[in-house]
């Protein structure tokens, strides 16, 4: 793989956590220690509920991938996470915003993977057996 | 660079993703560009992508497709996950019914009513797709869309009367809509001050193509 990635350019790691409330884009080196860009939705808009929506998404996805152009990266592995574990595991309404943003800036994304943390019978679901009293 | 990914369904479910002579899984291999390979006797599904799809998205969007077939969906009605907007929620009714099997079936039954009430009643006020399968109840709907539905059917399966839950329902409907209202403003007000900037010739933000 290097000598092809060597001829296409440098290739980085976008982790993206897109939950109800917001979306984080954080793109890092391939060690994931690195960190190149980072941007949420909540740095695009004003009104706390817009932060997770797909335009905010969009915007910060954007920024990030001029920020990678900056610095002469060219490709990208995306690791879309959702909040996992108790709480939702479907990415929420930014994940696919965020990602077509990073395609349509010219970034080649190699692939696409679903990182959600899935207990392996892990924590017990709150609220217990008769559920949530309201 | 291959992408390959495992899905695992039930065994009872594998005859309807290969279809009558293999016609849906053929079509489904035509649509999305992928190679499906089906071990009927343990119900694993492997996806195999030699080339990398041209969107992004597909090896997800398929993967979906497969899991919403083996939790009881119609191939017609699980393809709906290959549009973008479309997701696919699974709600584990073992968490909320506890390990009971005779009560797992008694909240089947409420969450799909008599002769399928509650079940199309939600689905209609949601405009969601929902199918109870075995020990899960899954949706397929927009993001937005499928939140009311889930809190519908958690409501149900925790106990809660049918009109206790289409109440919590609709109070999350209009909670989403109002949510999605705004965002249309947002969106709106931002391409017309930008409108506005291009006019009087100042430089905006730029917004580059790659």
């Amino acid at each position: 793989m290097s000598a092809e990635t060597k001829k296409k350019g440098k290739i980085a790691v976008a982790h993206i956590y897109s939950s109800f409330n917001d979306t984080i884009v954080h793109v890092t080196d391939i060690t994931g220690a690195e960190t190149l860009a980072i941007y949420s939705g909540g740095m695009f808009v004003d009104a706390d509920r817009l932060e997770g929506s797909p335009y905010a998404a969009l915007k910060a996805a954007m920024a990030a991938a001029r920020d990678l152009k900056r610095k002469g990266i060219t490709q990208l592995v995306v690791k879309v996470r959702a909040p996992g574990g108790i709480k939702s595991r479907i990415p929420g309404p930014g994940a696919t915003a965020a990602i077509r943003g990073l395609a349509r800036s010219g970034l080649l994304l190699l692939r696409v993977e679903d990182v959600t943390p899935i207990p392996h019978d892990g924590c017990r679901k709150p609220h217990g057996r008769r559920g949530r009293r309201v | 660079m291959a992408i390959e990914i495992r899905v695992k369904i039930p065994r009872n479910r594998v005859g309807v993703l290969i279809g009558k002579r293999g016609a849906t899984r053929r079509y489904l291999e035509r649509v999305t560009g992928a190679k499906i390979t089906v071990d009927s006797g343990s119900g694993e599904v492997t996806i195999t992508f030699e080339e990398p799809p041209e969107d992004p998205l597909m090896p997800h969007k398929l993967q979906s497709v497969i899991q919403a077939i083996g939790r009881g969906f119609s191939p017609e009605r699980a393809m709906k996950l290959l549009n973008d907007e479309y997701v696919l929620e699974i709600v584990d009714l073992r968490d909320y019914v506890g390990p009971s099997k005779n009560a797992l079936q008694r909240i089947r039954g409420r969450l799909i009513g008599e002769g399928g009430r509650a079940r199309t009643y939600i689905e209609s006020r949601t405009g969601t797709d929902i199918s109870i399968y075995g020990h899960t109840a899954a949706i397929i709907g927009r993001y937005y869309d499928i939140i009311p539905a889930k809190e519908a059917i958690v409501s149900l399966a925790s106990g809660s009367r049918h009109s206790t839950a289409y109440r919590r329902m609709e109070r999350k409907i209009a909670e989403m809509r109002e949510r999605e209202v705004l965002e249309q403003m947002m969106i709106m007000r931002e391409a017309r001050s930008r409108r506005r900037m291009k006019e009087s010739g100042e430089e905006g933000e730029e917004w580059e193509e790659g």
